[in-house]
Parts: structure tokens; C-alpha cells; sequence
């Protein structure tokens, strides 16, 4: 596992801590924790995990 | 429109072959010959048992009505149907009939005639445990099978049928009245010229007589000795009803067809002899089992790029997407169809080689828009083209008289994709078409088609009321068109506004430049949305071989043109099926295609196929290879187009509202986010956004900014470093559906 990615919200001057961040899509509503700033909630979503668990996520809940 | 429930009724998928329509027995000859082409003997026996009763009999009897009826006759020879019969029988593992593990049953049946018909019926019911008695006027079994053929090939066959069933035979015995017999039901098949004791046959129902409880056929009813074997074998069904539940109305019928003879596709092949002159080998059966052509009505699945993607067809598809667009299952519990509903590439051709006119793309274009009223079609499969029409209607869109002109004639309408293709391709027509005729307006946007693939019913009317509304302002001028699929737009959507292309007028007034291409040979690939402009694809090929082509034509081309992909706008809901369908059309010859529809061209040519438009070849513009233009290339090319002619043709200077910003962006991410639908003015709008709103990330260990923003229903994502003067070096851009509820 690689070490996370240190990022720093630049409004807030605060580093991204995990927490939980919620999202819909077509009318499904769910959950996960992800990277955001502790101050603004900021979140980041790397493109691994957009290209990985995200797709799937899409495709199956546009086939559902 | 060609569709409804009740067309799909008709569809010819499940009718039978002809040489099953024509067998007496109705065997299901392409699943007989399915087996023997997987060299599974065994299986095929059984099937040619079941339906046969007597397979050593009738496989030595059967005239081969099938032979007449068979499509192959004309074409290397008729499938030799007896000969594989008789192969299924020698080398099948066993020929034993099944042993039925039933309980016996108390009714009892009397078969008056031990001819091959009462033999069928008497097998058939004692196999389902009946107790039979069959009574012969003689002294032995086999009726008039005696006079055609050698008695040790019946009588084994019989022998070996009954081998494990049960039944009673009284010979010697002449049965001369019904009433003597006291029995639960009665088979009289006397034979050619028997005893029918007074009954009237048929009477009201297959086999039925005017007596209740009594069956007849056979030679008796007039039949030939297949036929006579088929009334046994289905009688015994009328007698088991009539046991059951007392009625005397069985229905059979021999199996007839509709299937029409224009859908089989005929591959000659040369009959197949068995070498040793009587049967075939195993090897030998096999190669004439796979000369069969297995006739069924499958030309929708087989042109059609859906239906043979998906291997679906129309009676399929109409319940799973019945299933997917009704409300009550609209719960997301049953969206079988969603995606392929997206899929579906607008062409016509289903319809086009359909017997029946079933348009199945109609339906899926109808289901299309109620999924998308429903709200349950998924944005993100049209979201992208949708903006893309927006953005050439509106930054790209221009709507001019030329100059000096209060009304015009004529109006060029190029559509969208011609100048996001090449702007010169636009410009150079443009610049023809004044020259011939000076009150030509110019209207650049977009037909409407990106709105129509999407189901979007009130975007779409929105565009057709703006061409309206134009085309009026310009003084309802004959429109001059240079894209067949505008063309179909126009002739669906805006009836009244008269049409001619491009292309005719190019021809009619030589407005080419000198090119020759004498020598060369290319293929013309017809857009499929000239299917029916049987008059535009002659003026192409007069066009191509008038600048020197010799043309070797496609297989597919005319009526049958097949999508090149990009109709119905199917690469985002589904990017291995448009990828599929792309690698199709190019391999159907390895000439270069000319083409007039500039999406077939950049696609194929992207895909690495040597592909002209026709422009390309009368203007001397491509050279016929991939453009490498990128979707925001292909936008940025639509803004040069606009300021290009504003400045030739109306002397204007477009001052475009331009960010202070310049993305930097390094070729393979250019290339990455073209593959992904990513537009680079996107991007920019994200790093604007996080600009002005301070809203990014900073990575120390690699020096750059992230910051995401919604566009549309997009989540579209930069990373990116400042670099000094307005560059703005991007480093990552990605995006996803799913929404952040921040």
C-alpha cells in the first residue's frame, strides 16, 4: 500500500484528514470516508480510485 | 413508423426450415443436423427416433421430400438428408429406444391393423404404458411394408422399437364390428381399401371419427406410408387426450412456414458422396451436416449491428425493454435493457432487411425517449454530445446572409461535424457554391441528431424550431447539404424545407479542381443515412471515378450501408461495441474508402483505415489519414471555421471573449483526455474555478494544485502547476459521474 498522498487545503492551510463523504448518483445515495480538509471539507479523489471502485460503481448502478 | 406489438407478432424468427415444413414427420431437421455437425451420433439418433417412430423404416421409405424444398439444390447439391439419417443410425452408440420407467396404466386401446400406421399408434401408447391389443385380420405384422420393402429390414426395426414395450397381437383375426371390442379406445387402421365400418373420418378433429372413442388413419385415410406412420405416432396423442379428458378434438397439424426464401443466405458447396457407396463415415457426415445452411429468418441478427452485438432479437428485445421502460418496474430493479436501449446506432438497417418491416430501432428510439421523460436513462451516455451540439449552435452557430443580400435562394448547411472535421472543407464549398449562385446564406449548427440519439424530446424540438425559425429569417431558401445524416434529419424533422446536396450541385457545375486520381482504386463506403438516397450515392461515384477511380465496391453498400459507428452516438454507453463495430466496416476491403459523410471519415481513418471524403478528393484537403484531432481540436476547429468566414465572406473580425489563461498540455495527456470525452475548455473552466475561488489542494511533493467542479452532471478533476504569464501547465485531468455532495 502506498503512503498517502500529503495534501494541503490551500484555503484552509490544513492537511486533509479521512472522513466521510457522502454521493448520488441516477437516485442511489451512499457513503465512504475519503481524503478532506478538516477546516472547508474539501474532498479529493484520486484518479485511481476514479478509475478503479468509482467506475464500477457507475457501471453497475447504470445496468441496476 | 414500422413498429408496433403486433408487427413483432409476425416476426419470422421461430419459423421452421422448409425441409422441416416439407418432412411428413416434421423432425426438426436443423437440430438434427446442429447435432450431427458436432459429430454427436448418439443424440442425433434419438432425436431422428423420436420423431420417426420407425427410424430404420423410414430412413430406407422417405422419398426426401426435403430435397426439393432445399436452397442448397441449385448450389453444390440438396443437404443428402436420407444418407445422414442412415449415418445417425450406424453410428450411433446405441440404437435401443428408451426405456420408460412408468407405472402401468389401466385404460386399454385396441389397434385394429398391424400395418406400419396401427404398428406407430400401438408403439407410441405402450411406450406411455397403455395396455394395447392389436388385432390382424392375417397372420403376421408389417401391412403393405411387404410389397416396398425387404422383410428383415422392417421387421428388425419394428422388433427392435418394441424391444422393451408390451403389447398384445391377435392375428388371424378379422375384426368386423365395433361393437364386439370392449375397450377404452380404438385405432382402426385397416389400410388401403380396409374395413372403415361405416365411420366417417376427420370428422371435426385430426383422426377423430364419428364415433366417440374411435380414431382412424393411416393408408385407410388415404395416406402414403410416411404419412401413414405419422398418423399412428400422432393419433396415439388424439387417444391419450380423448383417455384424459374426454374429448375427441386433439389438435395437430403438419408444420408449415412463412419463412421466406430472399433471408437465407446461400454458401454453394459441393454434395457430399459416401465413399464406400453406401454410408457415410463419421467424417463424411459431419462435412454434409455442415453444408446445411440451418434456413432460418435471422437477417436482422445479422446485419443489424445491435442485434448481432447483443445477440438479440426482436421478440426478445421488445419484452426485456418493455420490462426496462414500464414504470411499475422502474424501481431499478429490471433495467435489463438499459444499455443496449442506449446502443443502438440509429442505422435502419433491421427494418431494411426485415421481411416483416419490423423497425426495431424505431422502438428503441421510442423507448429511448420515455426512459428519458422517466428520468431513468442514465445522463452521463449523451451528456457529452449533448453540450457538444449546444456548443455548435450557439459559440460555434452563425446564421448569415451573404452580403449585400436581403433574402437568399439557397442555404449551405454544412452540420456540425464537417468543419470540426476540417473547417476547409466548409470554406471551399461555401466558396463554390457563391460562385454559382451568389444569394447562398450560410448556417452553421447543428441538426439536431445528437438530441433525437438522446431521447431528448424537448432539446430536440428546440433545435428544430431554431433551423425553422432561421431557414425563414433567410428567406426559406432550398437548404444545400453536405451530410446524409443532416439530410435525414431534415427530411424527418423540417418536411418543408427543400433539400439538395452538396454533392449534386459539384457535379452539375464540374466545381472541382483538377485532381487525378487515374489508376487508383478505392471502394465507396455509403453512410448509412444515405440508405435511401439512391440518387446521391450514383452522383459520389460519379464524383470518384470523374477524378480517376476505378471503384470496387463493398459488400455492404446502397440500401444495405451499415454505421460506421457513430450514429446513435453509442461510444460512451458503450465503448467495446462501438469499437467492435468500427474494426467490422473497415475490414470489408483493404481499398481505401471514399466516403461523403466526414464521421465515417475521421473514424475510420483514426482506426487506420486510408478513407477519403469526397471533398478531401474535389478540393485536394486530406490526404485520407487520421487527422489526430482530439474532441476539443474538433471544437477549436469550429470557432477557426466561424472566425474564418466572418472575416472572408463578411469582412468581419470575430473578437472572441478568450480566457487569460492558456493550458499547457503535454501530447499524451492530450490524448488521454480525447479517449475519455474530456474537453480541454473544461479543464480550463476547473482551474479558473479554483483560481478564483481558492478551492484546490497543494501537494508538496509534486509542486501542484487539484481541484475538482461540476459541469453539467460531470465531476470533472485538474491537477495542474502555475508556470508564470497565463500558463497554466496541466499535469492529470480526470472526471467522474457519481455527484459529491459537498
Amino acid at each position: 500500500m502506498a503512503e498517502p498522498k500529503k495534501l494541503i487545503c490551500v484555503s484552509c492551510n490544513r492537511e486533509l484528514e479521512m472522513k466521510k463523504t457522502d454521493f448520488t448518483y441516477l437516485g442511489h445515495s451512499f457513503f465512504t470516508d475519503l481524503p478532506r480538509c478538516p477546516g472547508c471539507g474539501t474532498v479529493y479523489i484520486s484518479e485511481e480510485l476514479v478509475k478503479g471502485r468509482i467506475s464500477d460503481v457507475e457501471m453497475q448502478l447504470e445496468d441496476k | 413508423m414500422a413498429f408496433s406489438h403486433e408487427l413483432v407478432a409476425e416476426c419470422l424468427q421461430f419459423e421452421q426450415a422448409f425441409c422441416t415444413a416439407a418432412c411428413p414427420f416434421s423432425l426438426d431437421i436443423r437440430d438434427f443436423i446442429g447435432k450431427l455437425q458436432q459429430g454427436r451420433f448418439n443424440i442425433a439418433y434419438k432425436t431422428y427416433q423420436n420423431a420417426t417412430g420407425f427410424p430404420g423404416i423410414v430412413s430406407a421409405l422417405c422419398p426426401e421430400p426435403c430435397q426439393a424444398v432445399c436452397p442448397m439444390k441449385d448450389a453444390g447439391g440438396a443437404i443428402s438428408l436420407k444418407a445422414l439419417e442412415k449415418a445417425a443410425i450406424a453410428h450411433a452408440r446405441s440404437t435401443d429406444p428408451d426405456r420408460y420407467n412408468v407405472p402401468p396404466k389401466e385404460k386399454r386401446i385396441a389397434v385394429i391393423g398391424a400395418g406400419i400406421s396401427g404398428l406407430a399408434c400401438a408403439l407410441r401408447l405402450a411406450s406411455r404404458k397403455y395396455r394395447v391389443t392389436v388385432f390382424e385380420k392375417s397372420e403376421r405384422i408389417g401391412g403393405h411394408l411387404y410389397e416396398l420393402l425387404p422383410e428383415e429390414i422392417f421387421l428388425t426395426d419394428i422388433a427392435l422399437q418394441f424391444k422393451f414395450e408390451q403389447y398384445s397381437l391377435v392375428t388371424n383375426t378379422e375384426i368386423t364390428n365395433l361393437e364386439d371390442l370392449s375397450f377404452d379406445a380404438i385405432y382402426v387402421a385397416t389400410g388401403k381399401g380396409g374395413r372403415s365400418f361405416g365411420l366417417t373420418l376427420g370428422a371435426g378433429a385430426p383422426f377423430a371419427t364419428s364415433h366417440p372413442g374411435v380414431f382412424a388413419g393411416g393408408s385407410l385415410a388415404g395416406a402414403d406410408s410416411m404419412t401413414a406412420i405419422v398418423h399412428g405416432l400422432n393419433a396415439a396423442n388424439a387417444i391419450e387426450t380423448w383417455l384424459k379428458i374426454g374429448s375427441m378434438h386433439h389438435s395437430w397439424a403438419p408444420v408449415t412456414t412463412k419463412l421466406p426464401h430472399e433471408v437465407v443466405r446461400i454458401l454453394p458447396s459441393e454434395l457430399i458422396h459416401p465413399s464406400n457407396g453406401s454410408i457415410y463415415s463419421k467424417e463424411e457426415a459431419i462435412g454434409e451436416s455442415k453444408r446445411c445452411l440451418k434456413c432460418c429468418c435471422d437477417a436482422c441478427n445479422f446485419h443489424s449491428p445491435l442485434m448481432s452485438y447483443f445477440r438479440k432479437f426482436p421478440k426478445r428485445i421488445t419484452e426485456e425493454v418493455q420490462v426496462t421502460i414500464t414504470p411499475s418496474s422502474l424501481d431499478g430493479a429490471a433495467k435489463l435493457a438499459t444499455r443496449y436501449i442506449s446502443a443502438c446506432m440509429h442505422c435502419g438497417l433491421c427494418r431494411e432487411v426485415c421481411p416483416k418491416d419490423i423497425d426495431t430501432g424505431e422502438f428503441l428510439l421510442q423507448s429511448h425517449r420515455t426512459m428519458r421523460r422517466l428520468g431513468q436513462m442514465p445522463w452521463a451516455f449523451h451528456e457529452f454530445y449533448l453540450r457538444d451540439m449546444a456548443f455548435s449552435m450557439g459559440e460555434a452557430g452563425l446564421a448569415r446572409l451573404p452580403d449585400g443580400c436581403e433574402t437568399s435562394r439557397y442555404l449551405f448547411f454544412p452540420g456540425c461535424q464537417l468543419g470540426a472535421s476540417n473547417p476547409e472543407y466548409v470554406i471551399q464549398s461555401y466558396r463554390f457554391l457563391l460562385t454559382h449562385f451568389t444569394d447562398t446564406s450560410l448556417l452553421l449548427g447543428c441538426c439536431g441528431a445528437p438530441a433525437e440519439w438522446a431521447g431528448e424530446e424537448a432539446g430536440h424540438a428546440e433545435v428544430i424550431a431554431r433551423i425553422y425559425n432561421q431557414w425563414e429569417d433567410l428567406g426559406r431558401p432550398v437548404a444545400i447539404l453536405a451530410c446524409p445524416s443532416c439530410a435525414h434529419m431534415f427530411r424527418k424533422y423540417l418536411p418543408e424545407i427543400p433539400v439538395e446536396f452538396l454533392y449534386s450541385i459539384l457535379q452539375e457545375k464540374q466545381g472541382w479542381r483538377e485532381a487525378s486520381f487515374s489508376g487508383s482504386t478505392a471502394s465507396v463506403y455509403d453512410p448509412c443515412t444515405s440508405r435511401h438516397e439512391p440518387l446521391l450515392q450514383d452522383t459520389i461515384r460519379k464524383l470518384a471515378t470523374g477524378a480517376g477511380f476505378a471503384l470496387d465496391p463493398l459488400p455492404m453498400e446502397g440500401r444495405m450501408a451499415e454505421c460506421c459507428s457513430y450514429g446513435g452516438q453509442v461510444a460512451i454507453a458503450h465503448p467495446p461495441y462501438a469499437e467492435n463495430m468500427i474494426a467490422k466496416r473497415i475490414g470489408q476491403k483493404n481499398t481505401p474508402y471514399i466516403t461523403y459523410c466526414s464521421n465515417c471519415r475521421d473514424i475510420f481513418a483514426a482506426a487506420g483505415k486510408e478513407t477519403f471524403h469526397i471533398l478531401d478528393i474535389l478540393f485536394g484537403i486530406g490526404n485520407g489519414r487520421d487527422n489526430g484531432l482530439s474532441v476539443s481540436d474538433r471544437q477549436r476547429n469550429r470557432l477557426e471555421l466561424k472566425k474564418r468566414v466572418l472575416t472572408e465572406f463578411w469582412n468581419e473580425e470575430w473578437n472572441r471573449m478568450e480566457s487569460d489563461k492558456k493550458l499547457v498540455i503535454p501530447k499524451d495527456l492530450q490524448e488521454k483526455l480525447h479517449k475519455n470525452h474530456i474537453l480541454e475548455s473544461d479543464l480550463l473552466d476547473v482551474v479558473e474555478y479554483c483560481e478564483r475561488s481558492g478551492k484546490k489542494l497543494y501537494d508538496p511533493d509534486r509542486n501542484s494544485y487539484t481541484g475538482h467542479r461540476q459541469i453539467g452532471h460531470m465531476t470533472f478533476w485538474v491537477e495542474y502547476r502555475l508556470a508564470g504569464e497565463g500558463r497554466v501547465e496541466l499535469v492529470n485531468g480526470y472526471c467522474h459521474r457519481l455527484k459529491i455532495e459537498e
